[in-house]
């Protein structure tokens, strides 16, 4: 009766397929597997979205939740981890309108053109041919950071799905129920946002 | 190397699809437009460096561990679900 309940993947292969068979047909404990796989990521993902560490940990522990209560529902048309950010993404969402933090603004491209707009000598700054393992360190992290979450909610969460998180234009799109279209504008602006701050980084200290 | 802004116009179509460039989700065409542009262009091409090392700074950042307290909790809840998920 159970089995009838789940088809079979057709399109989509994803390795917690088994895992998510395995826990709906009774072995509730894999569901830590599960939650092992993710929960790092996951918090990571969390704690770029949110202020306080305690808010992150509750966005996790409400999206493990809310998955092991729908679990039974989840139809394998999805990669699971798609349908895990889902319902991530929108509990950040639920909680930033909750919260007084982030204004939601615009990012007009414009303030992003090339040039200082004075016609001086533009040149290709050191931080950007530099080797990458010489810029990763704890001080750019927490740049980096920082800069993220000063960011407007709606272009935060498309950086982090799509150049954090690594899931593609179509994926985040889904995720986020935005139009592919949607995804690269905002995708670029943040972008160019978080470029201006990792420039005032390098060139200015701060 | 051309001048820094020898076609602004230019500057600005090429500007707009920078990310994509990046992503690889331009054409052929667009992307050796893009290219070409960028070979004369100093500001369109440090514009372009500096936007692909912030991509690769993104894809690379740290992780942080999870707390002990959170992977404890967690643990904790799951060992006090329930055996059926849904009705």
């Amino acid at each position: 009766m159970t089995k009838a309940k789940n088809p079979t993947p057709r399109k989509v292969k994803d390795n917690d397929f088994n895992l998510i068979r395995a826990i709906n047909a009774g072995q509730v404990d894999k569901f830590h597997d599960l939650v092992k796989r993710y929960e790092q990521k996951l918090y990571n993902f969390s704690l770029r979205n949110c202020r306080d560490p305690r808010d992150a940990e509750d966005i996790v522990q409400d999206t493990f939740l809310n998955v092991f209560r729908y679990l039974k529902d989840f139809r394998y048309e999805t990669k699971f981890k798609n349908w895990l950010y889902k319902v991530a993404a929108s509990i950040c969402i639920k909680q930033w309108r909750q919260s007084r933090f982030t204004p939601e603004k615009e990012l007009p491209l414009e303030d992003f053109y090339p040039g200082d707009g004075t016609g001086s000598p533009v040149r290709v700054p050191e931080w950007a041919s530099m080797p990458l393992d010489q810029l990763l360190n704890e001080e750019l992290s927490e740049t980096l950071n920082q800069a993220i979450m000063s960011l407007p909610e709606k272009y935060r969460l498309v950086i982090l799905l799509r150049d954090m998180e690594g899931f593609s234009t179509t994926e985040t799109a889904q995720i986020l129920n935005l139009s592919s279209a949607n995804v690269k504008v905002r995708l670029h602006r943040a972008r160019l946002f978080l470029r201006d701050k990792l420039k005032g980084y390098y060139e200015n200290g701060h | 190397m051309a001048t820094e802004y020898q076609d602004h116009t230019h500057c600005l179509e090429m500007f707009q699809k920078l990310s994509e460039y990046i992503d690889g989700e331009l054409d052929h065409v667009t992307c050796a437009e893009i290219e070409q542009h960028a070979e004369n262009c100093v500001a369109c091409f440090s514009c372009l460096q500096t936007l692909k090392r912030t991509v690769a700074i993104c894809k690379n950042a740290r992780q942080k561990p999870v707390p002990r307290e959170l992977s404890q909790r967690l643990k904790e809840i799951i060992q006090n679900l329930p055996e059926t998920t849904s009705p």
